[in-house]
C-alpha cells in the first residue's frame, strides 16, 4: 500500500506542478487576482438593485426617481461588466514581470493589441468602443491577446533589434525608445491579424475565438459530467495531500468566472439567467466548507468526539471551517493518504455537487445571480445573497446531509483515536 | 528581529497557525516575527526571513522554492503534515527557532 502512494505521489506532483507553475496559467491567474477587488464590488452592488422583495422598485423609486437603480448599475458597467480589459492588464504585467521586461509597457501593448482587433461601431458622428467586447465573451480573446503582445515584446527584444542610446542620454528618454521597436511590432503583428479576419468569414477575432475556443470550452466546463470528472481529479490530488482547488482552479477559474459574469450581466437586466455551472456553483454550494464538505466532518468532531485529538480539531477547525478554509482539518484528522477517510471526502463532494445542479436545474432552487462573492463567505450567507432564501436552505441541506455521510466514518475514527489515547 | 516566515496557497490557512505560534512566542518570552503569505508573493517577502516553512498543501513545490531562493541561503522546510493539522504552534515554534 505505501509503495503505491508513493508512486501516485510520484505521478501526481509533476502534474500538479504543470498546472500550478505554468507560466501562462500562472499570469492568467496573477491577472484575475488584480482584478477581483473590483469584480466582488461592482457586482456585489448588483444585489441592491436587484433586491427580490415585492415592492421594492417601487419603493425606491417614490424615494430617489426614475433613475434609482444607476448607483448601483454604474459601478457594475465599470467594473465586472467589461472584465476582460482589467484581466488584460493584468495578465500582461504578471507575464512581463515573469520575463523581467517593462511591465507597464507591456500593458500597454496588451490593451492596445486586443483594441486593435476590436472593430469600433459608428452611429452617425457618434463612435465607440462596443463594450461587450471586453465583457465575458471577450475573456478568452483578451487572454490570448496579452500572452501574445508580452511574447511579442520578449522576442524582439530577445533579438536585440531595439533603438541604443549612447550613455549620455539620460534613462528615461532612453527607455523611451527601447519600448518603440518592440511596440511597433507587436501593433503590425495585430493589425494583420485584424485585417485577415476582416477578410474571413468570421468578421472579427472576437467572433472567431468565441465560437470555435471559448463556447466550446465554456460548455463542456459547465457541463455535470465534466464538474464530476474536474472534481474527483481535485479529491485525488487531495487525497495525496497536493492543493486540488488551487490546481483545478489554475485551469477552470477563467472558465467558471466567464459563466458568472454571463449571469451577472442576465441578472443587471432583468434577464433569464443562463448558468447553473460558474464559480459560486463550485466554490460556495459544492465546496461547502472547504473541498470535501469538510464543515460536516467537523460538525461530527465538535458535537460527538469521544477522543482528546478530535475534540481539539473540531474546537480548532470550527471556525475556520465557516469561512471554506479547511487544511486543519485535511491534515490534522488526517484525511490525506487515508482511504477510510477519502470516501466520505469524495462522496460528499459528489452529493454535494448533484444535489445543487438538480436542485437548481429544475428551479427549485434559483440559479446563482452572477454575484462575484470571495471564497470564504460563509455558508447560508453566501447561499442568500447568490440564490435567494431558497439557496440558504439548500446549503443547510446540504450540510446536513453531508454530515450524515461523515458520520459513520468519523465513529470509526474516532474510535480508534480514543483506543490509541487509553493505550498511552 | 528574527523572521519565521510560512507560505502556503492564499496565506490563510497558515495564518492560522500563525497566531498560535504568536501566542507561543509570547509564552516563551522569545521575540520573533511570524508572517503568513501566499506562494505568488513569496519573493516580495523572503529578504528579511530567517526561516521560510512551507504548508503541506503546497509540498509539491518544495523543489522549485528551494532553488529559486538557494541564494538566501536560510533553511526552507515542508511543514509535517500532523503538526500543521492540529495547528501545533508550540512544536512548530520550536523546531523553528532550533534551526536560525
Amino acid at each position: 500500500m505505501d509503495k503505491f502512494m508513493a508512486s501516485m505521489n510520484k505521478k501526481l506532483i509533476p502534474i500538479a506542478k504543470a498546472f500550478d507553475t505554468n507560466r501562462y496559467l500562472d499570469a492568467i491567474k496573477n491577472g484575475f487576482f488584480g482584478v477581483m477587488p473590483f469584480l466582488i464590488i461592482g457586482s456585489f452592488l448588483l444585489i441592491f438593485g436587484n433586491l427580490p422583495i415585492e415592492g421594492y422598485p417601487e419603493f425606491m423609486q417614490s424615494i430617489f426617481g426614475a433613475g434609482w437603480d444607476s448607483i448601483f448599475n454604474i459601478p457594475f458597467e465599470a467594473t465586472m461588466n467589461i472584465m476582460t480589459l482589467f484581466v488584460i492588464m493584468g495578465t500582461a504585467k504578471s507575464l512581463a514581470k515573469h520575463y523581467k521586461i517593462n511591465e507597464l509597457n507591456a500593458s500597454i501593448a496588451a490593451v492596445v493589441a486586443f483594441i486593435i482587433l476590436t472593430p469600433f461601431i459608428f452611429a452617425g458622428e457618434e463612435s465607440g468602443i462596443p463594450t461587450g467586447a471586453f465583457g465575458a465573451t471577450g475573456l478568452f480573446l483578451g487572454l490570448i491577446s496579452a500572452i501574445v503582445s508580452v511574447e511579442i515584446l520578449r522576442f524582439i527584444e530577445g533579438k536585440n533589434i531595439t533603438i541604443k542610446m549612447p550613455p549620455s542620454v539620460p534613462a528615461n528618454i532612453s527607455s523611451s525608445f527601447t519600448s518603440l521597436i518592440p511596440s511597433f511590432f507587436v501593433i503590425l503583428v495585430f493589425t494583420i491579424i485584424r485585417l485577415l479576419f476582416e477578410g474571413s468569414g468570421f468578421g472579427t477575432a472576437q467572433n472567431f475565438i468565441y465560437q470555435i475556443l471559448q463556447a466550446p470550452l465554456t460548455n463542456v466546463g459547465s457541463s455535470l459530467p465534466a464538474m464530476i470528472i474536474i472534481n474527483l481529479f481535485a479529491s485525488l490530488l487531495w487525497a495525496f495531500g497536493i492543493h486540488g482547488t488551487v490546481i483545478i482552479g489554475a485551469i477552470m477559474d477563467p472558465i467558471w468566472l466567464s459563466l458568472t459574469a454571463e449571469n451577472a450581466t442576465a441578472f443587471a437586466a432583468g434577464a433569464n439567467i443562463p448558468n447553473i455551472i460558474n464559480t459560486e456553483f463550485q466554490s460556495n454550494f459544492v465546496q461547502l466548507g472547504g473541498a470535501g464538505c469538510t464543515l460536516g466532518l467537523v460538525i461530527c468532531m465538535v458535537f460527538v468526539a469521544k477522543s482528546k485529538q478530535y475534540k481539539t480539531l473540531g474546537k480548532l477547525s470550527i471556525a475556520p471551517s465557516i469561512f471554506n478554509i479547511n487544511e486543519p482539518v485535511i491534515f490534522g484528522t488526517p484525511i490525506i493518504l487515508n482511504p477510510l477517510m477519502l470516501i466520505p471526502f469524495v462522496v460528499s463532494t459528489l452529493v454535494a455537487l448533484i444535489i445543487t445542479y438538480f436542485t437548481m436545474a429544475t428551479g427549485l432552487v434559483p440559479l446563482t445571480n452572477g454575484v462575484n462573492l470571495p471564497w470564504t463567505t460563509p455558508p447560508i450567507i453566501s447561499g442568500f445573497l447568490l440564490s435567494g432564501w431558497r439557496g440558504a436552505t439548500l446549503q443547510v441541506i446540504t450540510t446536513l446531509i453531508t454530515t450524515a455521510i461523515w458520520y459513520p466514518f468519523f465513529r470509526i475514527s474516532d474510535q480508534r483515536a480514543r483506543q490509541l489515547e487509553d493505550a498511552e | 528581529m528574527k523572521k519565521i516566515l510560512l507560505v502556503c496557497a492564499a496565506g490563510m490557512s497558515t495564518s492560522l497557525l500563525v497566531n498560535k505560534m504568536k501566542a507561543e512566542s509570547e509564552a516563551i518570552g522569545e521575540q520573533v516575527a511570524i508572517e503568513a503569505v501566499a506562494k505568488e508573493t513569496l519573493g516580495e517577502h523572503i529578504d528579511s526571513a530567517n526561516i521560510v516553512l512551507i504548508g503541506p498543501q503546497i509540498a509539491y513545490l518544495e523543489d522549485d522554492i528551494k532553488t529559486e531562493f538557494a541564494d538566501k541561503n536560510i533553511p526552507i522546510n515542508v511543514l509535517n503534515t500532523v503538526d500543521y493539522g492540529m495547528m501545533n504552534g508550540k512544536k512548530i515554534l520550536t523546531e523553528a527557532l532550533t534551526q536560525i
